[in-house]
């Protein structure tokens, strides 16, 4: 494997290695609590799609977004055969349901406070402002039912 | 390489299924490596805890989707990276002029972190992927052995259960354990050997397959 010189060979240059890797780890306890606190989330619902981020703009590279900095950030939850598409402008978040047609929506926060939108006969729905932390939605439709992936917005 | 042992295969299996208690194991294995990535992008205290809970809440749904368990470390590193990343993304959003800097421009989701610190990153990653590999009693013994301010062998006999004079015996074969598991030895062989896996039935492991992971499915 032409690994025999690596220094991790040597005992302890592995553990001092490891130890400053555990070290500068950030804020263990606490991402530790977040973890265990995530199970009371779990889906159990087996019918619902898991429509999960297939694009956000905000991670596209620099070049691409600097001539318009004020664009609205998108995101696209992607399930089959249902999708949801989210712009999110500063205080407001509209979205759409894909294919168009009526639904119910649920945002859902890590908080525990979820609140309920229509989405009119086309599909459209306004979120009467920007959940902090993590949130999820939930779209319910003739068609079928979909959950996202969990996203700040 | 013998894919068929690989130790959290049968947790994540576990966790899908239902099983709190697998999760837990799974975070309390996963935590460092968590934050170690977390870490890179120098985040304030709270965009750390938002960016931990997001991607925690996420795992949890996507369990059931990592066919190949040897993706998790790599599905919980691209994930943190992300959404680490969407604060980096504000930010410049509210501080045009920075886009001018050298160190943002032209970056993307794959490069926004200091570059020149990604070796020492990359070897910390490694290793604490490979202490989520280990069985417990080991991982423990390491935890033990590098803590600050240093235990005593006496002290860590205690709470271990190891007869003091064994410890020296039981450091050297958990550090050799954690230099043959898979996270160690992928370092090690270097980028270009990372994606070959043996029964060509399993998914590669370079970051195409990481996002791959991203892509929709039914439940």
């Amino acid at each position: 494997m032409g690994v025999t010189q690596h220094r991790w060979n040597d005992d302890q240059h592995i553990l001092d290695d490891l130890s400053d890797a555990l070290r500068e780890a950030a804020l263990a306890d606490t991402i530790a609590e977040y973890g265990q606190g995530a199970y009371a989330w779990r889906t159990v619902d087996q019918d619902l799609l898991l429509a999960s981020l297939s694009f956000d703009s905000s991670l596209e590279p620099v070049q691409a977004r600097r001539s318009d900095p004020d664009d609205a950030r998108v995101l696209v939850f992607t399930a089959s055969p249902l999708s949801l598409e989210l712009e999110v402008m500063p205080g407001r978040v509209v979205g759409q349901i894909v294919p168009p047609g009526p639904g119910e929506i649920r945002v859902e926060t890590a908080d525990g406070v979820t609140f309920h939108v229509e989405a009119d006969d086309v599909g459209f729905f306004d979120l009467p402002g920007i959940p902090r932390g993590p949130v999820r939605l939930r779209c319910d439709t003739p068609t079928g039912r979909l959950v996202t992936d969990w996203v700040r917005l | 390489m013998d894919d068929g042992d690989y130790p959290i295969t049968s947790l994540v299996d576990a966790a899908a299924a239902g099983d709190e208690e697998a999760w837990h194991e799974i975070v309390d294995r996963y935590t460092p490596l968590l934050g170690s990535v977390i870490r890179r992008f120098r985040l304030a205290t709270a965009e750390t805890q938002d960016v931990a809970q997001t991607v925690w809440l996420r795992l949890l749904e996507h369990l059931a989707s990592l066919r190949e368990p040897r993706a998790l470390p790599m599905w919980i590193m691209t994930t943190g990276k992300r959404e680490s990343l969407r604060y980096l993304s504000a930010r410049r959003r509210t501080v045009p002029y920075d886009l001018l800097d050298p160190l943002w421009l032209g970056s993307s989701a794959e490069d926004a972190e200091p570059v020149a610190e990604r070796p020492r990153a990359e070897r910390h990653e490694a290793l604490l992927a490979g202490l989520a590999e280990l069985p417990a009693r080991q991982r423990e013994l390491l935890l033990l052995l590098v803590e600050d301010p240093p235990l005593s062998y006496a002290q860590i006999a205690l709470r271990t259960a190891i007869p003091t004079g064994s410890i020296g015996l039981a450091r050297g074969r958990a550090l050799e354990r954690l230099r043959q598991t898979f996270a160690v030895r992928d370092h090690l062989a270097g980028p270009a050997r990372v994606p070959v896996v043996s029964d060509g039935a399993s998914p590669s492991l370079d970051r195409t397959a990481a996002r791959d992971l991203d892509r929709p499915r039914e439940r």
